[in-house]
């Protein structure tokens, strides 16, 4: 095929998210901004997203990869999050954290799935690149 | 307003255009041609500023001197001499008794400001038992009735201390603050202290954490809470003006400025048109803002603020009395400048963070710990906080001469300079309608969203550098402790859940359920004071959540406006 | 685990069935399939064909912010308490420099995210011009298989040149905000002649009667065509309006069974035939290599030595060779 942008393959689809109760959304608004701009498609959500809310839009959007951003301790409902994907047959889907999460509280959420965890200082490289081979790993596996 | 012409700018000393065509001469080929520097604010910065940049002729008009119009040089004449800064540190984990804990230690080693910062579930408006678990007081205190704020304020003396509360419509926190006093025989009436997450504009166009109610019913409540406590607690501060979530969330801190004073132009105009006489309310809001790393900048936005506010006030609103025109505030270190990598670093951050803020005439602030950036602060890490004001005001007397950078050509023209600016946002939200349309249409969300990206892409680009991250990288031991994470344990977060069964089960839940119906029933009649039902609502035994409940059946819960 | 290979008969089979019985994620990975053309759409999309026809679609479109999605949103909660079933396909434009997209318009849906009978799928344009995306035609089918009572349809809302979306849909509704002039005449320059009902949205704002009338009198120049165009003023926002609407929009539902609303369903096809075998040319065209023939026939073109017809022409079969030249 000529031009794989347009003919069968899709760009990477990646649900940027928050659940919770944190509002801070600077970081969540640069995220989707830098994966659009490094071509990617991005359903972007308002804060205070449930888990089952989350699970539905993932589901609807058929996205490969979400991320959700956590400032304010909300990283500690991820696992419950990791929990309903695999009840509801997206296991596939690869979830990234970005945000405050504590080094000690890091296992937490590998051990529940997820695949990477962004710290401050993260880099728009390291972000895109992560995202980008893991959304591909995500559809290889769909 | 506004700024005389530069030609305007008196004669300069004898020799002076001379000598300074001397130094041009010798200083542009030692830097390289394209060296344009600009603050955070877009402001280009002269290597070097001098009499053709300040007029001191202008001195009465665009200084005075402190306590006096248009108060640039700070609102008090004696400013830290008088009264020095109160080290007010936001304090919020755990359950009650942990708070009240901490609160003590805190208060032994110097702290003079209380602040009480309630856990995120509080702030979404939901009792404790009504969200997950794991969330619960790992982000603020637990408190959903007016006995756990008994509990929070035992032994604290917040009858003599100005007490701060993290409260928002319909303010339920300082409805169980006032039941604690007359419960403990206290003058409520006279209690000093800040509803200070009341500004409602600023959490709907930047940080959604206290927004929750739609907005024309944020508005009533919030309008009724300021008039019921002008009258009834009348040294008390019902809003706070906050610049901080916006510059936060990546507000320039010109636009910052701007923006809280527009917001701040939008209460005073809301409140006029209640038929309220500005001289009544004017002197009791307060501000809140951000202090960020760039230094100057950030010491002349708070200059240059002053003196809009005291202009704005008597242009605008007609006001005589002169506190109304007292822009006084409260400030926060920038968390957002500090880093995870060698968190040590943001000590040092930190003190210069600081040091602007009392430079540019602060009356309270929150210095962040170290740690913030990777976690909620620790005890041992808000006791550094905490030292370092001390150490700025007792070993650096940074508080023994009022406005020490007052005169400085750089500092006043770029005072001027930020003025610009400030009034350039101001009046682009007023061709929007002033800033409620402004939040609504979501026209302030894109211009923050815009300074964001453009600052995070400046990161990017390592035009803007920071130590550790994007530059100096180093990876080996940072020699910061390693922070112990402190999340309420089980057997406490069990012990609080019971303890607010119990609580439910010993009032009069008849007395509770009437006045919780009088409470909405306040929606449907303009002239009835909200506010007033809430206090009673607390008073009568109703939890938080209930009464945050109720408010949004009528009013309808607040939903963020996404812009992307 | 061996894996099926997602694109062969069985496997293709097995998703049709699953989206016919009704299952979300079926639907979701069927719309993918098509949207992107991946292995196996066309054998889903002629496996699907028995089962078509439910749904009444109706096209959303109007200028920028005027509150398409919001409109959408309320329409949902009028057409959900009406017990309907609601399909929603969302299309946001994708960046021209770097393919990406924001997907935003769902934001102003979230309170249908958890509702059993609400999908919403967010689509982007990727280079498509006229208010959809290339592959429109299929994942509307798609839709329609999985059984809701309506399908709506938002488009990019470039306010102009939407013409596609009247052949796909059974109903447009164009929305404009009440204002001065300028509005009025973007929606004159095309966009009215497909409208079906004129939504007049944020009714809450000044000049919305205002702006009825002008529209009003816009239609009365028109002739019989325009007679059957109702305007309706909404407050999308409040919900103000959409009983009437939904009204309407349930009346033309019922109207699908005569000639001419049946006429429309030939057409939608042909439209999407001729769309793609453009996007096609014009990619070919814009993509051709250095001193390919398509490149040399450009040249020609450019020096004035071809007339642009005989030059399009030679384009079509310079493009249709490359294909039977198979790659
Ligand atoms: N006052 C008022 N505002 C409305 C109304 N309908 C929508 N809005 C607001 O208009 C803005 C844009 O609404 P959207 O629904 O996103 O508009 P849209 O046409 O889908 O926008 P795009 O998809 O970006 O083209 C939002 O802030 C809505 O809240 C209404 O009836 N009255
Ligand atoms: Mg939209």
């Amino acid at each position: 095929m000529s031009s794989p942008g347009l003919q069968g393959g899709r760009p990477a689809k990646v649900l940027v998210t928050k659940i919770g109760f944190d509002g801070h959304d600077r970081g969540s608004r640069i995220v989707a901004a830098f994966l659009r701009d490094a071509g990617m498609e991005v359903v972007y959500t308002g804060p205070w997203q449930t888990v089952e809310n989350v699970v539905n839009l993932a589901l609807q959007e058929d996205v490969d990869v979400i991320g959700i951003s956590s400032l304010a301790t909300d990283h500690l409902i991820v696992p419950k999050l990791m929990e309903a994907l695999k009840t509801a047959g997206l296991g596939h889907i690869a979830v990234v954290v970005g945000g405050i999460v504590p080094d000690s509280e890091v296992g937490l959420l590998t051990d529940a799935g997820v695949a990477y965890v962004f710290h401050p200082g993260a880099s728009r490289d390291q972000i895109v690149n992560t995202i980008s081979g893991l959304a591909a790993n995500a559809r290889a596996s769909a | 307003m506004g700024h005389p012409d530069k030609t305007e700018t008196t004669p300069a000393a004898p020799g002076y255009r001379e000598a300074k065509r001397r130094w041009e001469t010798e200083y542009r080929p030692q830097v390289k041609g394209d060296d344009v520097r600009r603050n955070r604010s877009g402001i280009e910065l002269k290597p070097l500023y001098g009499p053709d940049d300040w007029d001191s002729a202008r001195y009465m008009a665009d200084l005075g001197l402190p306590g006096q119009e248009p108060t640039t040089r700070g609102i008090h004449a004696s400013m830290y001499r008088g009264r020095p800064w109160s080290p007010r540190m936001v304090v919020g984990f755990g359950t009650p008794e942990d708070y009240n804990k901490r609160m003590r230690d805190l208060y032994a080693l110097g702290l003079t400001g209380l602040f009480v910062s309630p856990c995120n579930s509080h702030l979404r408006g939901y009792d404790p038992d009504e969200v997950e678990r794991e969330l619960l007081g790992t982000c603020g205190t637990l408190i959903s009735t007016s006995d756990d704020m008994g509990v929070c304020m035992d032994g604290i003396p917040f009858d003599s201390e100005s007490i701060s509360v993290g409260d928002t419509a319909p303010y339920t926190l300082t409805a169980m603050l006032i039941k604690v006093a007359k419960q403990r025989g206290i003058q409520w009436q006279s209690l000093v202290g800040t509803t200070n997450q009341s500004d409602y504009l600023s959490h709907y166009a930047a940080l959604h954490m206290f927004y929750r109610l739609d907005l024309p019913g944020q508005k009533r409540v919030l309008l009724d809470h300021i008039d019921w406590m002008n009258r009834n607690v009348p040294r008390w501060n019902p809003i706070s003006i906050v610049g901080q979530h916006m510059q936060q969330a990546g507000a320039t801190p010109a636009e910052a400025m701007g923006l809280t004073l527009s917001s701040a132009i939008q209460y005073a105009n809301d409140m006029i048109e209640r038929g309220k006489q500005p001289d009544d309310f004017l002197p009791r809001f307060s501000f809140f803002f951000d202090i960020s790393i760039s230094f100057f900048e950030e010491i002349a936005k708070f200059r240059a603020g002053r003196r809009v506010w005291n202009r704005l006030v008597r242009e605008r609103f007609g006001a005589k009395d002169p506190r109304s025109g007292k822009f006084r505030f409260h400030a926060q270190t920038s968390g957002v400048d500090l880093t995870r990598q060698q968190p040590l670093n943001n000590i040092a951050r930190v003190t210069v963070h600081a040091m602007a803020g009392i430079l540019g005439g602060l009356q309270s602030m929150h210095t962040d710990s170290y740690d913030e950036a990777i976690c909620i602060p620790t005890e041992t890490t808000a006791r550094i906080a905490v030292a370092t004001q001390n150490i700025l005001r007792e070993e650096a007397h940074l508080g023994d001469v009022i406005d020490p950078l007052g005169g400085s050509y750089y500092v006043e023209a770029l005072t001027n300079a930020m003025e610009e600016k400030i009034m350039a946002v101001i009046e682009a939200v007023d061709a929007q309608g002033g800033m409620f349309a402004a939040v609504k249409s979501g026209f302030v969300q894109k211009m923050i969203g815009q300074s964001a990206l453009a600052f995070q892409q400046k990161i990017e680009s390592r035009d803007e550098i920071v130590v550790g991250v994007n530059e100096y990288v180093y990876d080996g031991p940072s020699g910061a402790v390693p922070p112990a994470l402190e999340r309420p344990d089980g057997k406490k977060l069990d012990a609080y859940l019971a303890k607010l069964h119990a609580f439910r089960e010993r009032r009069d839940a008849a007395k509770v359920a009437e006045a919780l119906d009088r409470l909405g029933e306040a929606f449907s009649s303009p002239t009835t004071n909200t506010y007033e039902k809430v206090v009673e609502a607390i008073d009568a035994g109703a939890t938080h959540g209930e009464v945050c409940h109720r408010v949004r059946e009528a009013v309808g819960f607040g939903q963020p406006l996404v812009v992307v | 685990m061996t894996r099926i290979d997602p694109g062969s008969a069985e496997a293709v089979a097995v998703l049709v069935s699953r989206l016919l019985s009704g299952e979300t994620r079926a639907l979701a990975k069927a719309i993918t399939k098509v949207e992107c053309g991946e292995a196996g759409a066309a054998a889903l999309l002629a496996a699907i064909q028995p089962h078509l026809g439910h749904a009444t679609v109706l096209g959303i479109t109007g200028p920028p912010g005027v509150g398409k999605s919001t409109l959408i949103d309320a329409l949902i909660a009028e057409l959900r308490c009406r017990g309907k079933r609601v399909g929603v396909l969302a299309v946001d434009p994708s960046s021209p420099v770097s393919g990406g997209a924001i997907l935003g318009d769902r934001v102003r849906m979230a309170r249908h995210t958890g509702d059993a009978g609400v999908f919403v799928r967010s689509l982007a344009s990727r280079g498509h011009l006229g208010g959809l995306f290339r592959t429109a035609w299929g994942v509307i089918q798609v839709m329609d298989a999985a059984g809701p009572d309506y399908i709506l349809l938002e488009t990019v809302g470039t306010g102009q040149s939407e013409v596609e979306i009247c052949d796909y849909a059974h109903a447009n509704l164009v929305l404009c905000a009440p204002g001065l002039g300028d509005d009025i005449q973007a929606i004159k320059s095309g966009i009215l002649e497909i409208a079906d009902i004129l939504v007049v949205n944020k009714a809450d704002q000044p000049n919305a009667a205002t702006t009825v009338s002008q529209l009003q009198g816009m239609l009365g120049l028109r002739s019989a065509a325009a007679s059957g165009v109702s305007v309706v003023t909404t407050t999308a926002s409040t919900g103000e309006g959409l009983p009437a609407l939904a009204d309407l929009i349930e009346a033309i539902a019922r109207d699908r069974t005569t000639p001419a609303g049946r006429r429309r369903g030939s057409r939608g096809a042909r439209r999407a035939l001729a769309n793609a075998a453009g996007d096609r040319v014009r990619e070919r065209a814009l993509q051709a290599e250095d001193s390919s023939p398509i490149d040399a026939l450009c040249e020609r073109f450019a020096r004035g030595e071809i007339a642009l017809d005989a030059a399009a022409a030679e384009l079509v079969r310079l493009v249709a060779d490359g294909e039977d030249g198979g790659e």
